[in-house]
């Protein structure tokens, strides 16, 4: 990693930069010190609102109930999700196109707008691809409603009825998650297209190469990992949306993991289906974090070059 | 640049196609709700008003959405500014555990949430789990919300925060106030946090957009924030939906681009100069924000 002599090293305590040996004693010191006991109520606050309801859910998922009527560990539940793999289909298809469509058309904006280096233009998209990124609520949903829906706006001047498109089914969900997808995507390779040097571009040429050489030997190398990252976060982006998809289809006529753990859950306390829901649940929550490894593998790689 | 200059007009082909795109179905909505029959009218607003569900629903959203941003706060920024100053390593497994939330979707945690407030209502009537369960989901103050809600607005929030005491010399700060004679608390009130005045106002007005837009678990547990009610009305008043639709969504990014205003006004987070290498050293993009931290 390429950082600057002035970077935070500073900051980090000689301790913890000691070495690996003294690790574990100096965890054991952490845990007494006046920073573990300032940051106590954030870590109950996190174990309380989210790791034990993961563990939780986790637990409901694995356990079946035996046939002397006791409680034990099994695989039930997941074996059951077959039944539904509808739905899990519909989630990957889902997500693996909208996340497609948006990297590339994403990337592609966020070429043009390092190309550009308007001053202005920068900060606008800046603070609008990170306000963005975090839509995807119940009103982004309406919004299509009214735009794209059977009667909405620009389906009628463009007359989306006559090629079969319909916002109510995949399609739909994928115009829809653009939406915050792709500002998301310009969010994320943004930084890279940006921090390409000027200098590798007239050393490319200073030594004889074209446009064409310069992207196919340096640009697209360099860009490749956040790129990677990028779509790689998207999916997961895509996966985990829930709120707009909810309005948009309800449940039934298009069935996705989100829509299917929701309904489940809100059919009762029967424990079939509960148990279905946690099973689907901990699925995501296995994709999610597959997800973040991956992305943050590629990110540590994308940010070599930048910096 | 004298050659790309030709090119300039491409390169704005696809920014204006993603900007027409952003920007049309937000126009769409207002002038479905504003504009019925192609006359301005603000009849669905006073329709809205009278609605009597959703007077309680506001008010309920707002009191979740101050309780959020009191705890948040209150618990946050005491651990990222200890964990800077005398844990480092801590300060590792706080961006991770914070991290986390951004992946684990909100609906996982919903259903997570709904298994264990369910646990403990079958722990038999009067029993403490139960009680404690009943208490957290009241429907009038459901504090489970406002809990989850602190979860949800963590990754961002301790980025920015994270990233806003990185950029300061903290340890500097705080020993050379101590050597003037300082406590350790009044340094950190008088002088970090003014310091880190920027990713504060960040979290605070980005935990407001989370709380104003959440879907997800407030549905699951059926608890009637204002999107939930947006979703229940939508059956019988659409227009009334759509204009309330767009007010919060037209909240949510004024207060997201105060939230962004925020974290640039008082550092140099966004600032992009990649040759000013002091500077692009001590302020690592926000996406990147882990990778400046781990050196060894």
């Amino acid at each position: 990693m390429t950082i600057a002599p002035s970077s935070p090293p500073d900051l980090q305590d000689p301790a913890a930069t000691g070495g690996a040996t003294s690790s574990r004693a100096s965890v054991r010191a952490a845990l007494r010190s006046p920073a573990m006991i300032t940051s106590a109520p954030l870590l109950l606050v996190i174990t309380l609102f989210f790791l034990v309801p993961i563990v939780g859910m986790a637990i409901v998922a694995f356990t079946v109930e035996g046939p002397d009527g006791t409680d034990g560990f099994g695989l039930d539940h997941f074996t059951g999700l077959s039944s539904r793999s509808r739905a899990i289909v519909n989630s990957l298809l889902v997500s693996f196109v909208g996340s497609t469509i948006a990297a590339v058309v994403g990337a592609l904006a966020a070429f043009c707008i390092a190309q550009l280096r308007h001053r202005w233009l920068d900060s606008v998209v800046a603070v609008f691809s990170s306000v963005l990124a975090n839509d995807g609520g119940a009103p982004l949903a309406f919004a299509f409603i009214v735009t794209l829906g059977n009667t909405g706006f620009v389906f009628e001047a463009l007359g989306l009825g006559a090629i079969g498109f319909s916002l109510y089914s995949w399609q739909g969900l994928v115009v829809m998650y653009q939406y915050f997808l792709i500002p998301t995507m310009i969010m994320v390779t943004l930084p890279t297209f940006v921090g390409l040097r000027r200098e590798w571009s007239e050393a490319n040429t200073a030594l004889g190469g074209g446009r064409l050489t310069y992207w196919l030997r340096v640009g697209l190398p360099i860009a490749r990992p956040a790129l990677l990252s990028g779509w790689v976060l998207l999916f997961g982006a895509a996966f985990a949306t829930y709120a707009s998809a909810a309005v948009l289809i309800g449940s039934g006529a298009f069935p996705l993991i989100p829509l299917t753990i929701a309904s489940e859950l809100r059919s009762g306390a029967s424990s079939a289906g509960e148990g279905a829901a946690m099973a689907l649940g901990l699925t995501m929550v296995f994709v999610a974090i597959i997800v973040l490894l991956v992305f943050n593998r590629l990110q540590r790689r994308a940010a070599r070059w930048i910096r | 640049m004298t050659g790309a200059r030709r090119w300039r007009l491409g390169w704005w082909l696809p920014i204006l196609a993603v900007a027409l795109y952003v920007t049309v179905p937000v126009i769409s909505s207002i002038a479905y709700a504003f504009f019925p029959g192609g006359e301005l009218s603000f009849e669905v607003l006073s329709r809205l008003t009278q609605d009597p569900d959703l007077g309680p629903a506001i008010t309920r959203t707002l009191l979740i959405t101050a309780l959020t941003i009191v705890t948040l706060i209150a618990v946050l920024v005491p651990a990222v500014v200890a964990v800077h100053l005398w844990a480092p390593r801590l300060r590792s497994v706080l961006e991770v555990l914070c991290t986390l939330p951004l992946v684990v979707p909100p609906i996982a945690v919903a259903a997570g949430t709904v298994a264990l407030l369910r646990w403990g209502a079958q722990q038999g009537r009067g029993s403490l789990p139960s009680r404690i369960s009943q208490f957290l989901q009241h429907p009038e103050l459901p504090l489970i919300l406002v809990g989850t809600y602190v979860v949800l607005c963590l990754p961002f929030t301790f980025r920015s925060v994270d990233a806003g005491l990185r950029t300061i010399a903290l340890k500097e700060l705080v020993e050379g106030s101590a050597s003037l004679g300082s406590s350790t608390v009044g340094t950190i009130w008088r002088v970090v946090i003014p310091c880190i005045r920027g990713p504060v106002l960040f979290s605070v007005f980005f935990a407001t957009a989370v709380c104003f837009g959440e879907f997800a678990i407030a549905a699951t547990l059926n608890r009637e924030t204002v999107p939930v009610w947006l979703f229940t009305v939508s059956s019988t008043d659409f227009r009334a939906s759509i204009a309330l639709a767009v007010l919060l969504n037209l909240t949510t990014w004024a207060l997201l681009l105060i939230a962004s205003f925020a974290a640039s006004r008082y550092e140099v987070l966004h600032r992009r100069t990649p040759d000013d290498p002091a500077l692009s050293a001590s302020t690592p993009a926000p996406v990147s924000a882990q990778e400046g931290s781990t050196p060894r």
